[in-house]
Formats: structure tokens, C-alpha cells, sequence
């Protein structure tokens, strides 16, 4: 240990670490010994709660050792030493306790500040779309009665002059709203080909800490790599979205999650990455899951649901010309599956991209 | 006379094409939604759709596929002003695929709305009335 370097733990704590100490070598029955014990744990913890990092609690007890051997020069040092291991034992576990779970805090408000800026994010998107579209209907009413009324008046009148103006105002609104949803949009990355496998993994890790610890999140992927092009936060949202929805659908009993990534060659189109979330939890019935991917529906309390998350995730497919499958059965479970166009690492596309499609393909009841 | 069958939901905007489109010299009945467009199709079959994609109940995309089974190919034009989570472009792009003769962003001027219809009716058609 370095001797000149001096601890920057409060004094009070060095203090009070002596007098444990002390109370544990000096225990006269063991209610004393357990209350030194007790006292030990509770030392732990507030050492954690003074931020006071492990190699500084090492330079604690050396400190508080050497007041010790001060206060009592007849005590053998050999003595003092057998009788503080169990004190020290106990406020190690403390800290080390204590220090875990301000650990798993901080992940899981990380988690929830992410969750929540990407809520506010799909809230402004859909804000910007939901606006665009009335937007458009009320100025293409301005812009065409405008047209209409022109025919109206005489071709050189200072009516036409205005109407003018009012149409050029019109087109001005326009590009506004299309620069809003451009906007919208421009808070994502740039798609490049990125790995599925590790991203979905690292989405997952973030993921688990705030799942109810009776949970199983299972990802052992089929494919070692997964190529596809596509956002980081586009790919992030997705499994954050189904985890959080298959997590809240098994929500009372303890079950579980399965996520994987694999590499599939469908008969009927190019290489793809498939991606599945399946869960055992309550599953859906026919009218629920006919209408899941329509915004705002939800058969959450409110303040639970907000409806989005399939929707978004609906769309984040879309977008990247995928295609969404939903196999549910009630009490039985639920499985997403989602096929991604396959990319090369270098991010050139196997061959042409794909037709758009809109419509998910046949939903079927079963499982395979 | 061209008869032509408008359907959107949006009222001042359905109103304006009505206006737009008597103007213009057709036949023009409005309906505010895919379910009555079906009906009205059926009963007089119109020889020009246009239609909005986003509407309550039967929304464009479905009436599209409704109207494509039909004996009497009817053509179409969509016209949209975008979709909640699903933007303008793709709404146009998949009623393109679904084999409407033309599409129309909103707001449009009417100079485009005739070069939309010249695109739909076939050639044999196209002068207006
Ligand atoms: N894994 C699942 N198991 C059962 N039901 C689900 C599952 N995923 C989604 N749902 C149903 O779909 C609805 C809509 O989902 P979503 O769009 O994510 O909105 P929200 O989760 O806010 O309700 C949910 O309210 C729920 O009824
Ligand atoms: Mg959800």
C-alpha cells in the first residue's frame, strides 16, 4: 500500500471504522459481537454511499488497524487481526452488495432515460405525421378553391395578384411540413450494414437489467453473423419495442423470452436475416392480433401502453423492405418473426432490393 | 360524360375536388369513405376513381384491391397526404404497385390533377369532354 498517499475518505468514517473494530475485538457476549457485526454491514453500505471506491476502503482499514494497535500497545497484533476478520468479512459483503445493486440502478435509469428519448422521439414523428396529414388535405382545399376562384375573376385584376400570393404561401407551407417530417426522420443514423448478431445483443443486455429478475431473456443466435443495412437505432428499437411488449405479457408468471438471429434462403426471394422474439406469456386472441400494428391500440392500463411500439416497429420493417409475421396463441404465447434483406458486409446488396410490401404476409394461428 | 367517383374522407378537401372536377367538365359523385365507394361502384360504375389512401374502415390500399378484382378495370388515381408512421411516398408507392394508373401527392395544383387523369384514362379517352 502507499503510504504517502493519504485517503480522501471522510475522517469521521476512519473514525468510526476504528471504534467498530474495536467493538468487535472487544465484544464481551455475543450480542456485542453481532451488534460490531450488524454495525460492520451498515459501514458497508454507507461507504458505497459515499462513493469511496474498493482501494480506498483498503487504505481505511489499514488506517483504522494502526489507531487500533495505538490505543492498545499491549494487544498482540496477531490477536487483532483474528478477531476483525468477521467485521471485515461482513462490511466487504455489504459494500460489495450495496455497490452491485447503485450498479443495477444505473443501468437500469440508463435504460429508462433511452426509453424514454425514444418515446419522445416516435411521440414527435408521429406528432409530424399525424399534422402532415391534416396539413395537406387543409392546404390542398386552400390551393385548389384558390385555382377555382381565379377562373372568377378577370385575368388581370389585383384579385389575381392575391391569389397569387396565397398559392405561392401555400407551396411555402408545404415544403414546412415536408421539412418537419424530413426532421422527424433526420434524428436517425445513416443506414450502413451493420452486424445484427452483437447489436441485438448488446440491445438485449441493456434490456435485461430493467425485465423483473424473474424473467429469462434467452439470445443464443443461430448465425454467428448477420449482415443487414439498416440503422443501429432502427434494429435497437425493434427488439427493444417486442422484448418489452413479449416482457410485459408474461409479466405475471415467471416466464420466458427467446430472441435469435439466423439466416434464412426463402424459395421465394434473396437471402435474409431472420429475426425472432418469442415469449410464453398470455398470447393473442384473433381481434387483438388483427389489429396490433394500428396506432394508439393497446389493451394496456393507460399509462402502461401508448400503443406505438408495433406500429413503429411496422414501419421501421417497412422501411427496411422487410416483412412481419405474428404467430399467437391465447394462454399459449407469442412469436414475432421478422426476415431483413441479407447484405454483405461491405454493404453491397446480394442483387436488387426487394418490392415493397405493406401488408404483412398470412398470419397463422399456430405455432410450427 | 366522364362520370368520376372521388373518395376521401377529409371533407373541405373532398369538397374542393368536387368543385375542381365539375369544372373541369365531368360527372363527379363524392363518397367519404371505401365501404360506400364499394357500393357506389357497384350500382354505377364509375369510369375514373379517385381515391385517398387514409380513411376509417375500408382505407384506400384495400379499396384498391377491392376495385383491381373487378371485371370492369376501373382506373385510379391515389392521391394522399401521407400516414402516421407510414410516410406519403410509400402510401403512393404501394398503390403504384397495386396497379393504380396514377398518383398524386397533397396538396396538388390542378395542372397536375390533369396530367394525373390524361395518365389514367386510356388514350382513346383522354380528351375531356
Ligand atoms: N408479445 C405479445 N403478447 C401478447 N400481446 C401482445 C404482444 N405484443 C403486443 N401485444 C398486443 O399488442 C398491443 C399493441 O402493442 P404495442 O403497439 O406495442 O402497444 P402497447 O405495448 O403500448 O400496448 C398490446 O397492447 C398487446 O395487446
Ligand atoms: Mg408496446
Amino acid at each position: 500500500m502507499n503510504d504517502t498517499r493519504t485517503p480522501k475518505s471522510p475522517p469521521d468514517l476512519i473514525r468510526r471504522y476504528a471504534e467498530l473494530l474495536q467493538g468487535a475485538v472487544f465484544a464481551e457476549d455475543p450480542l456485542a459481537a453481532e451488534t460490531a457485526l450488524a454495525d460492520a454491514a451498515d459501514l458497508g453500505r454507507r461507504l458505497v454511499a459515499n462513493e469511496i471506491p474498493l482501494e480506498e476502503v483498503g487504505e481505511l482499514h489499514h488506517e483504522a488497524l494502526v489507531r487500533l494497535a495505538h490505543a492498545h500497545p499491549d494487544l498482540p497484533l496477531g490477536q487483532i487481526a483474528d478477531l476483525i476478520t468477521a467485521p471485515l468479512m461482513e462490511a466487504h459483503m455489504a459494500y460489495s452488495l450495496a455497490f452491485r445493486e447503485q450498479l443495477e440502478r444505473r443501468a437500469e435509469a440508463i435504460v429508462n432515460a433511452r426509453l424514454e428519448q425514444s418515446r419522445r422521439l416516435e411521440a414527435i414523428g408521429t406528432l409530424a405525421a399525424g399534422i402532415a396529414h391534416d396539413f395537406n388535405n387543409i392546404l390542398g382545399a386552400i390551393l385548389g378553391f384558390s385555382e377555382l376562384l381565379g377562373d372568377e375573376l378577370p385575368a388581370e385584376s389585383e384579385g389575381h395578384g392575391y391569389l397569387n400570393h396565397i398559392q405561392q404561401a401555400s407551396f411555402r407551407a408545404k415544403d414546412l411540413i415536408a421539412g418537419m417530417l424530413t426532421f422527424a426522420r433526420e434524428v436517425e443514423d445513416d443506414p450502413i450494414p451493420i452486424d445484427a448478431v452483437p447489436l441485438v445483443q448488446e440491445t438485449l443486455k441493456l434490456l435485461r437489467v430493467s425485465l423483473a429478475a424473474d424473467i429469462r431473456l434467452d439470445f443464443a443466435p443461430a448465425a454467428r453473423e448477420a449482415w443487414i443495412l439498416a440503422e443501429p437505432s432502427q434494429i435497437q428499437q425493434i427488439v427493444m419495442n417486442l422484448c418489452i411488449n413479449a416482457a410485459d405479457a408474461v409479466d405475471a408468471h415467471r416466464g420466458r423470452i427467446q430472441v435469435d438471429v439466423r439466416l434464412i434462403k426463402p424459395e421465394d426471394s434473396l437471402p435474409m436475416v431472420r429475426l425472432t422474439v418469442e415469449d410464453d406469456g398470455e398470447g393473442m386472441s384473433e381481434e387483438v392480433r388483427e389489429r396490433v400494428f394500428d396506432p394508439f391500440f393497446t389493451t394496456k392500463a393507460p399509462g402502461k401502453g401508448s400503443g406505438l411500439g408495433l406500429s413503429v416497429v411496422h414501419g421501421l420493417v417497412a422501411k427496411l423492405r422487410g416483412r412481419i409475421v405474428i404467430a399467437s396463441a391465447p394462454g399459449r404465447g407469442t412469436c414475432f418473426t421478422i426476415d431483413l434483406p441479407q447484405t454483405q458486409r461491405e454493404g453491397t446488396p446480394l442483387s436488387e432490393p426487394h418490392s415493397i410490401r405493406e401488408t404483412p404476409p398470412k398470419q397463422r394461428d399456430t405455432f410450427e | 360524360m366522364i362520370k368520376v367517383l372521388i373518395v376521401d374522407d377529409d371533407e373541405i378537401f373532398r369538397a374542393m375536388l368536387l368543385a375542381m372536377m365539375r369544372r373541369e367538365g365531368y360527372e363527379v359523385s363524392a363518397v367519404d369513405n371505401g365501404r360506400e365507394a364499394l357500393q357506389r361502384v357497384e350500382q354505377d360504375p364509375p369510369d375514373l376513381v379517385i381515391t385517398d389512401i387514409l380513411m376509417p374502415e375500408i382505407d384506400g390500399i384495400e379499396l384498391i384491391m377491392e376495385l383491381a378484382k373487378l371485371d370492369a378495370r376501373i382506373p385510379i388515381i391515389a392521391v394522399s397526404g401521407g400516414r402516421r408512421t407510414i410516410s406519403l411516398e410509400f402510401n403512393l408507392e404501394s398503390a403504384k404497385l397495386l396497379g393504380v394508373r396514377a398518383t398524386l401527392p397533397k396538396p396538388f395544383t390542378r395542372e397536375s390533377l390533369r396530367k394525373a387523369i390524361a395518365e389514367a384514362l386510356d388514350q382513346d379517352q383522354k380528351d375531356t369532354p
